[in-house]
C-alpha cells in the first residue's frame, strides 16, 4: 500500500509536466489526424487523374509510406536530415512524418471506398454537365468519407497511440513523461498500468464519438448491424 | 430544321464497329424511339450525342450547331440534354429534393431557396412532391425514375434522353413510364428515347427508328415495323418482341 502512496506522491508532484506531456499527445494526434486526412484526399483525388504519371507517383506514395515502418522515417529525418543542413524540431518532424504516413493510410481506406461507389453516379453527374472536380466533390467524396468512417476512426486511435513513439526522437509526449515518472521511483508496472489506462480512456471516448458520427452521417439504405 | 441531326455517325472501339454510320433527325416537340436488340448500337448512339464517349467520324448538329469536335464546350452541350439512365443512377448520399437541386445550384447558378422552388415545380410534374425528403433507398424503382427524370427535366434541357427506361422495372411500370412520357410530349418537351420493349414503343410514338448492328434498317410507322416488313432483321426482331409479350 506505501510503494501505491510514495508512487501517487510522485505522480502528484509531476503532474504539471505528464499534463502538459498529454496535452502535446493530443495536440500531435489532432493535428496529424486532421492534416493526414486533408492530404489523403489529395491523393484519392490525384488517383483519379487522367496522366498516367500522376497516378504512377500516386502509387509510389502510398505503397512507400504503407510498406516503411513510420519510426524509420521519423528516425530518417530527425536524425538523417540533418547530415544535409536541414534541421527540424522534434515536433515538425512527428508533424511531417505523421501526415506523410497517415495520409497514406487514408488515401487508401478512401481509395477502397470509392471501388465500390457506383460508377453510374458519377456518369450521371458528367451526363448533366458537372466538371471532374465537381463530380469527386459534390458526388465521390461525400459519399467515400461517409463509407470510410469505420476505417478513419481506427486511423485515428492509431494516431492517437502511435504519438507514442515520438519520444524517441525527443518529443515530450505524455508516454514521455511516464517514462521519466517511471525512472524517477522505479516503479515501472504502476507507471506503466496508469499510462495504458489513459490511452484506454481515450480511445474509448474517440470509439464513443465514431459511433455517433457513424450513426448520423450513415448513407441512407446502407447495412447496419444491429 | 430538325432540333437535333445525326448524319453518318460512327463509332469504333477498337476494331469492333457499335455504330456504323447512323443517320437520325429529331424534330423539337417530337417524341422519337430507337429500337433494336441488344448490342445494337442504341446506348452508344445517345452516349456519343452527349458525348459521354467520343465518336470517331459524323456529324451531331443540335439548334444546327455541331456539337463534336474538340472546340465544343462539352459541360454546355450535356447540360442541354437531359439523361434519365437505365439504372436511374440518382445521387443516394441527397434526398430527392437534393437531387433535383444539386445541378441548379451548382451549374444554373441559382440560389438553394431558388433552386428549391424550380426543383418543388419539376417534382411536381412526375407527381414525387410528398416523396422530396426521402433518400433514393427509400424509394421503389418507379418513383427513382420519377426523380431522375425531374432531375433530367430541372435544367430546362433542349432534348431529354431516355436509355432504356422499362427494363429496370416491373412489365406493369410500363404504362406509367409511357404516361410520363406523353406528359413531356404534351408539355412539348423533345425526346429521343432507346428501348427494345414494343408496348412502350407503342404507347409513346408513331414513328420508330430499327437499329441493327449500328445501322439504321427501317424508319417507320411502328405498325408497319411490326407487321411483315420487308426487311427480315425488323421482321425478326418483332416478332421475337410482340410473341414475348
Amino acid at each position: 500500500m506505501s510503494h501505491w502512496a510514495s508512487f501517487v506522491a510522485d505522480l502528484l508532484d509531476q503532474l504539471p509536466l505528464i499534463l502538459t506531456g498529454l496535452y502535446q499527445t493530443l495536440l500531435l494526434a489532432a493535428i496529424v489526424s486532421v492534416t493526414g486526412l486533408a492530404l489523403g484526399i489529395v491523393v484519392l483525388h490525384l488517383e483519379g487523374s487522367h496522366r498516367r504519371l500522376v497516378r504512377v507517383i500516386v502509387r509510389g506514395y502510398i505503397s512507400f509510406f504503407v510498406g516503411t515502418p513510420l519510426l524509420v522515417l521519423l528516425f530518417l529525418m530527425y536524425y538523417g536530415l540533418p547530415r544535409i543542413g536541414l534541421v527540424m524540431t522534434p515536433f515538425a518532424v512527428a508533424l511531417i512524418g505523421f501526415t506523410l504516413n497517415v495520409a497514406a493510410y487514408n488515401a487508401a481506406y478512401l481509395g477502397t471506398a470509392r471501388n465500390a461507389l457506383d460508377p453510374a453516379e458519377l456518369e450521371a453527374a458528367r451526363a448533366q454537365g458537372f466538371s471532374e472536380r465537381q463530380v469527386f466533390f459534390l458526388i465521390m467524396l461525400p459519399q467515400v468519407l461517409r463509407m470510410s468512417i469505420p476505417a478513419l476512426t481506427n486511423q485515428v486511435i492509431l494516431n492517437l497511440k502511435d504519438t507514442s513513439i515520438a519520444f524517441l526522437i525527443q518529443y515530450t509526449e505524455f508516454f514521455a513523461r511516464m517514462q521519466e515518472l517511471a525512472a524517477t521511483n522505479f516503479q515501472f508496472f504502476k507507471a506503466y498500468a496508469v499510462t495504458a489506462a489513459v490511452y484506454l480512456a481515450l480511445v474509448s471516448i474517440i470509439v464513443l464519438v465514431a459511433r455517433v458520427v457513424e450513426k448520423r452521417f450513415l448513407l441512407p439504405g446502407s447495412y447496419t448491424p444491429s | 430544321m430538325a432540333l437535333l441531326e445525326v448524319r453518318d455517325l460512327v463509332k469504333r472501339f477498337g476494331e469492333t464497329t457499335i455504330l456504323n454510320g447512323v443517320n437520325l433527325r429529331v424534330q423539337k416537340g417530337e417524341v422519337k424511339v430507337v429500337m433494336g436488340r441488344s448490342g445494337s448500337g442504341k446506348s452508344t448512339l445517345l452516349r456519343c450525342i452527349n458525348r459521354l464517349e467520343e465518336p470517331t467520324s459524323g456529324s451531331i448538329r443540335l439548334h444546327d450547331r455541331e456539337v463534336t469536335g474538340p472546340s465544343v464546350d462539352i459541360r454546355a452541350l450535356r447540360r442541354s440534354v437531359g439523361f434519365v439512365f437505365q439504372q436511374f443512377a440518382l445521387y443516394r448520399h441527397l434526398s430527392v429534393l437534393d437531387n433535383v437541386t444539386l445541378a441548379l445550384r451548382h451549374l444554373g447558378g441559382l440560389r438553394r431557396n431558388e433552386a428549391e422552388e424550380k426543383a418543388r415545380h419539376e417534382l411536381a410534374r412526375v407527381d414525387m412532391t410528398e416523396h422530396r425528403h426521402k433518400f433514393p433507398a427509400e424509394l421503389s424503382g418507379g418513383q427513382k425514375q420519377r426523380v431522375a427524370l425531374a432531375r433530367a427535366l430541372a435544367m430546362d434541357p433542349d432534348v431529354v434522353f431516355f436509355d432504356e427506361p422499362t427494363s429496370a422495372l416491373d412489365p406493369l411500370m410500363c404504362r406509367e413510364v409511357a404516361i410520363l412520357i406523353n406528359r413531356l410530349f404534351v408539355d412539348g418537351v423533345t425526346v429521343l428515347c432507346v428501348t427494345h420493349d414494343l408496348t412502350l414503343a407503342r404507347l409513346i410514338s408513331d414513328r420508330v427508328i430499327f437499329l441493327d448492328r449500328g445501322r439504321v434498317c427501317a424508319e417507320d410507322a411502328i405498325e408497319n415495323l411490326s407487321s411483315g416488313h420487308a426487311d427480315p432483321r425488323v421482321q425478326e426482331f418483332f416478332g421475337q418482341e410482340a410473341s414475348g409479350r
